[in-house]
């Protein structure tokens, strides 16, 4: 008996340490390099809508038939959640190789070691813009590369304005102007069709508006650059609007997410990112979409700006930096890739990209609209400040919170400014 | 049911009277937590460590990524502070108030009725048990988000008898009713538990109250309720200390951010947001701590209010 018992403790040690062995030690193999035969397979994620994941799958598939050492693993979410995952996967040690990033969380990533400096791999960067590249760069390395660029516009569906008998917009008008365009959709669209959403509710929109009225959004010390009175006077130019036919309202909105009313085809207009474009007709089945410019009071300042879209950032814990450092190269500049994404990913950044592609019908709506606001380009803001995606996140929220009408916009401006006071404080 | 245990510890104590040698035992006991080390490992390594470290935590600044800076009680100051954390306390307190006893109604109620014997009851009981089973899933939270969204079914059913709500989904203050509906649906856990509770109640009690001319409202409170007390207190403490915790149904519903207008803001989500959405880990984690102890309290008052209403087999009242 006793023997037995014994026997049957080893045995249970043995499994039980097998197996909390086997849990530690699941590190891969180290092979940094692969071949044809035995590929390194690189993890690659980005956020988007089922447009932009057939472009991107078109693309990794043409990758990697160039580069047969070399499977790249994609996978993607929608913006929010994008950011949430990144978080936890950064305290776990374990971001993806290379990824798809935002301006506004270079620094919160970049400031912190969790990217990898891609000037110590073999990056080409030649066919950029040098005014462009400072963009993915902090204390002088250089984290982020961009794909490609976009500026905001207004967008309109041409064919709906139509219908309602409305002229299209030529895009010299003010707040004013707008103002009463978005009413008058509203009007005619009889409860059906709404004029646009709450452009005050977009924190680059406000950023365009500090911009045309010589504001600074943030200070070079990285503290706020606007008073509280400037952000009542901005979430004031719509109080008109509010809970009319000019504006969807909030309860509708929240009901399409993720997408936009006027991807639903619920709005007439919507003030966004240029880039937007073939997202948009996706999701509306609209046959055109136009741009124009934003609304500007001081018609020979519109506060517009090129804005690098996209960047492809790599983990500073990848084991495959020279895989990564290939994908990327591949991704910003062959021009094979500029013709599968067009302008979905912004106006493609490099030129040896932007040459090697063909804009037709509403592609060129976009390469045409960046150029016809060149004029009006000032330089791109300063890259944010650490926390900024929480902030431009909490300017959205408490705006939808003014939509609802659970605040005022007295309260509203409060509560976002101790928001962003606090933050400020804590990342200081 | 709840003589089990001290009729176990009985035959516990009775056993040591076995002779037995000291080697025999210590070898015993070497077999003992040979077998238990797998759970031992996974207790310290998953549960323990990571309680100690979100305790110290709690204490700190810690943004995920550089080390953490001691501050102290800054965290639980701040809590009281901010008016998102004073929002995630209401909504949670609301759902607990209200969807608990709700979902404990609901699981009774159908006990009752399937506790008795008729055709199919083997069906209905999976039937009405199925709901919990797939319940937490996120599949199930999309659907329900569908469901109740802007011309879904709920709105579309209710607009046929006049009532229009419009869209539950967007509107903040049709959000909680949601909420409960949706963990009322998934009441089947306590239900499979107070079946069992009433199997154990001896039928010869109803038929001589029946004798007696008793109704069956005056059978529940004096018979059904009394004798049941026990599981109910039992479902009552888990499902309360459940409520506390809901996250991924809210998650899903509201996109991760608590909306509308913050009406789905619960304690956990806004803790999970705190930590892994503006990097404020130290912060989440004194959240963490503070639900601990509230539920720890809140457990304790249960306990302690027992007395007055829970009764036990053999018990004088």
């Amino acid at each position: 008996m006793i023997n037995r018992r014994n026997f049957l403790t080893t045995v249970a040690l043995g499994t039980a340490s097998a197996a909390f062995l086997s849990a530690c030690g699941q590190s891969s193999s180290s092979s940094k390099t692969g071949s044809a035969d035995n590929p390194v397979t690189i993890t690659y994620t980005w956020w988007g809508n089922d447009d932009r994941a057939e472009r991107t799958r078109k693309a990794i598939a043409l990758f990697e038939s160039k580069n047969p050492d070399i499977k790249v693993n994609g996978n993607f979410t929608d913006f929010a959640g994008y950011w949430q995952k990144r978080a936890t996967e950064a305290a776990g040690g374990g971001l993806p190789d290379v990824m798809q990033w935002d301006l506004s969380y270079l620094r919160d990533y970049g400031q912190r070691n969790q990217l990898l400096d891609l000037g110590t791999v073999k990056i080409n960067t030649d066919a950029f813009d040098k005014s462009l590249l400072p963009s993915g760069q902090i204390r002088g390395k250089t984290y982020g590369i961009p794909t490609s660029t976009n500026a905001f516009a207004v967008y309109y569906d041409p064919a709906k304005l139509k219908a309602m008998g409305i002229a299209e917009p030529d895009g010299t008008w003010n707040y004013k102007e707008f103002n009463s365009f978005l009413a008058e959709v509203g009007q005619k669209g009889n409860g059906t069709l709404f004029g646009g959403t709450d452009y005050t509710g977009v924190w680059w929109m406000f950023n365009i508006w500090l911009r045309q009225n010589n504001i600074q959004a943030f200070t070079d010390e990285g503290k706020l650059g606007f008073s509280k009175d400037d952000l009542k006077k901005w979430w004031n130019t719509t109080a008109q609007l509010r809970g009319t036919p000019a504006l969807v309202g909030e309860d509708k909105t929240t009901q399409l997410l993720p997408k936009s009313p006027f991807g639903s085809n619920v709005t007439a207009t919507e003030a966004t990112w240029d880039n937007f474009m073939a997202g948009y007709l996706g999701d509306s089945g609209a046959k055109e979409l136009k741009l124009v410019p934003v609304p500007s009071d001081d018609p020979d300042n519109l506060g517009l700006f090129l804005k690098p879209s996209m960047l492809m950032v790599a983990s500073a814990k990848t084991k495959y930096k020279d895989a990564a450092a290939r994908f990327i190269d591949f991704m910003v500049n062959d021009p094979e890739v500029g013709q599968i994404f067009k302008t979905s990913r912004g106006v493609p950044a490099s030129k040896t990209q932007r040459d090697g592609t063909t804009f037709e019908g509403t592609d060129k709506l976009v390469v045409d609209y960046e150029k016809s606001i060149e004029k009006y380009l000032k330089d791109a803001p300063q890259p944010p400040i650490v926390g900024f995606g929480t902030l431009e996140s909490s300017f959205k929220r408490v705006s939808s919170e003014l939509n609802y009408g659970k605040l005022t916009i007295d309260a509203a401006a409060d509560a976002w400014f101790k928001e962003a006071e606090d933050l400020i404080k804590q990342n200081a | 049911m709840t003589q089990t245990p001290t009729l176990s510890r009985r035959s516990q104590s009775s056993a040591p009277s076995q002779p037995r040698t000291s080697r025999r035992r210590g070898a015993d006991a070497r077999a003992g937590y040979t077998f238990l080390l797998p759970w031992l490992l996974g207790f310290i390594a998953l549960t323990v460590g990571p309680m100690i470290s979100s305790l110290y935590l709690s204490f700190t600044n810690y943004n995920l990524f550089d080390p953490p800076k001691w501050i102290g009680l800054d965290n639980y100051a701040t809590l009281f502070q901010d008016e998102r954390f004073l929002q995630s306390v209401g909504v949670t307190l609301s759902y607990v108030v209200f969807g608990t006893p709700l979902k404990l109604a609901a699981a009774l109620a159908i006990a009752m009725l399937l506790n008795s014997k008729r055709k199919g009851q083997g069906f209905y009981r999976s039937a009405f048990y199925a709901p919990s089973l797939i319940g937490a899933s996120v599949s199930i939270a999309i659907v329900w988000k569908a469901m109740f969204g802007d011309s879904g079914p709920v709105d579309e059913g209710l607009s046929f008898f006049g009532i229009n709500l419009g869209g539950w989904v967007g509107n903040p203050s049709m959000t909680m009713p949601m909420m409960i509906l949706l963990t009322v649906w998934q009441f089947g856990a306590p239900m499979v538990i107070f079946l069992a509770g009433l199997k154990q109640i001896p039928a010869d009690l109803y038929e001589a109250a029946s004798m007696d001319g008793a109704g069956p409202v005056r059978k529940f409170f004096n018979i059904t309720w009394p004798m049941l007390s026990p599981v109910i207190f039992f479902n009552l403490l888990m499902e309360t200390i459940h409520a506390f915790q809901i996250f991924a149904s809210a998650y899903i519903i509201s996109n991760g951010e608590g909306g509308p207008a913050g009406s789905t803001l619960f304690y956990t989500l806004y803790l999970y947001l705190r930590g892994f959405s503006d990097f404020r880990m130290g912060y989440a984690s004194a959240m963490a701590w503070l639900l601990v102890i509230v539920v720890g309290i809140i457990t304790l008052i249960f306990f302690k209010t027992s007395k007055s209403w829970v009764h036990y087999s053999g018990d004088s009242k």
